[in-house]
């Protein structure tokens, strides 16, 4: 039996695209975590939150552990930067309507990645 | 014969590089006469042809779609690596043009106007790349309309600016060779009520008077706010072209920005361009806009921008990169 995955429940790549914006807009501008993405060069800027997305909403993605610490390890992020990131994502799918059931799976695999993030 | 020293092939020749090097950097490097000027991936006089491989996707930014087909990429964001295949390119060919007029508005500044082959199609705001007798290339944008007839283009003269004194300086009937168009800098038709904003430090006017003018010829309809920033008044060049253009066009305005020097009507006295078009528009989800220029004044504010609700694709820029040599 196959099941329906949580990346097609949320409707796949245009759900990304819907969703990258609204993310990217509200974690530039977020005080807390803004300094993290002080680049001017949106384009890369975007593409990285959505392969963040795509890896949230378990799309295929080429996020892996140890790329993961790697990139993230001369950041020196703390728990409240994570958490920062985390809000912005809930307030994102909010926004867009998805269910909070929903929400909560694609939290869950962002937080699967928390340690190797926080470099812990 | 290096035995197996990595190389890359361009015109039956093999030329040795050296790593982290780029296409360009490794090809002049030996010598080899290649047409290059910014070096930075924006002017595209580097353009060549990969024969073998995919081309990066990096190296074909700004490249129309058929070519990134093709293969064709820029020499300057190609990484070296061995056995590279390269060719020229003829993709674009070059057209022979004739100075028809020069005018010097200010020591810094110049117009002049291009007579062309009429098979010559542009759109308003595409730049071209111009070449002299002697081989040197510069790129310029297109600030006329088609039905203008003449090529209109702004040269801002630089103290070194080996093309632009030359071009500011040129006689009437001067040939040169001019090839394009390129960029994605342009006004396109549809959605007539959709609000333009055009926004553009020094000579990056000339790219945003050859949208506005598309946009006027194609009958759009929304409001369109002309922002021109300079560090003095002085430096607002074509200024009572633009504003005698306004009162004709209610709904046209026309904004100068200077750093130096006191506001007056129609022109504010900021320190950044961008923070008087935001001051005046805080919100531009929908809202379509050209910003041109300095280089880092376009990329502050295309990301200001975006974050203020527009969407990237809605923004079209034409950064202005100075020739490194």
């Amino acid at each position: 039996m196959s099941e329906v995955s949580l990346y097609e429940q949320l409707g796949g790549e245009p759900a990304v695209d819907a969703a990258v914006d609204v993310f990217c807009r509200k974690v530039l501008a977020d005080e807390r975590i803004a300094q993290f993405f002080d680049t001017v060069d949106m384009d890369a800027q975007r593409a990285k939150q959505k392969a963040f997305l795509t890896f949230a909403f378990g799309g295929p993605n080429h996020y892996a552990g140890r790329d993961m610490r790697k990139a993230h390890a001369q950041m020196k992020l703390t728990e409240d930067h994570f958490n920062a990131v985390m809000e912005n994502l809930g307030a994102t799918l909010k926004e867009l309507g998805v269910p909070d059931e929903l929400i909560g799976k694609a939290a869950g695999i962002a937080l699967s990645v928390k340690s190797e993030v926080l470099n812990k | 014969m290096t035995g197996d020293a990595p190389t890359l092939r361009y015109r039956g020749a093999r030329y040795a590089f050296a790593p982290g090097e780029s296409v360009l950097e490794c090809l002049l490097r030996h010598g080899v006469d290649i047409e290059h000027s910014c070096r930075q991936g924006v002017c595209q006089s580097c353009l060549l042809r990969v024969r073998e491989g995919t081309p990066p996707k990096e190296a074909q930014v700004g490249l129309k779609q058929a070519w990134r087909a093709q293969g064709y990429a820029l020499g300057c964001k190609l990484a070296a690596h061995s056995d590279l295949a390269l060719d020229i390119v003829d993709a674009a060919p070059w057209h022979e043009a004739v100075v028809e007029r020069v005018e010097r508005l200010s020591p810094q500044l110049g117009r002049v106007w291009l007579r062309v082959p009429e098979t010559f199609a542009y759109e308003p705001g595409q730049f071209v790349q111009l070449s002299r007798d002697d081989g040197l290339v510069r790129p310029y944008s297109i600030a006329s309309e088609p039905s203008q007839g003449r090529l209109e283009l702004h040269v801002a003269v630089a103290p070194h600016g080996r093309m632009s004194q030359w071009l500011v300086n040129a006689r009437v009937g001067t040939a040169l060779n001019v090839r394009g168009p390129f960029g994605e800098c342009f006004y396109l038709p549809g959605q007539p009520e959709q609000k333009l904003i055009l926004a553009a430090t020094g000579a990056g006017l000339a790219p945003l008077l050859g949208v506005l003018r598309s946009a006027l010829h194609n009958g759009h309809r929304g409001a369109i706010y002309l922002y021109h920033g300079s560090r003095h008044a002085a430096g607002l060049y074509l200024w009572r072209e633009l504003r005698a253009l306004a009162s004709e066009v209610p709904h046209l305005s026309v904004i100068g920005c200077v750093r130096e020097g006191e506001a007056q009507t129609h022109v504010r006295a900021v320190e950044r361009l961008e923070d008087a078009v935001l001051h005046d528009h805080p919100a531009l989800r929908g809202v379509r806009l050209f910003l041109c220029g300095n280089p880092e004044f376009v990329q502050r504010l295309r990301k200001r921008a975006y974050l203020a609700g527009a969407s990237l694709d809605q923004i079209h820029s034409d950064p202005f990169v100075t020739a490194s040599r």
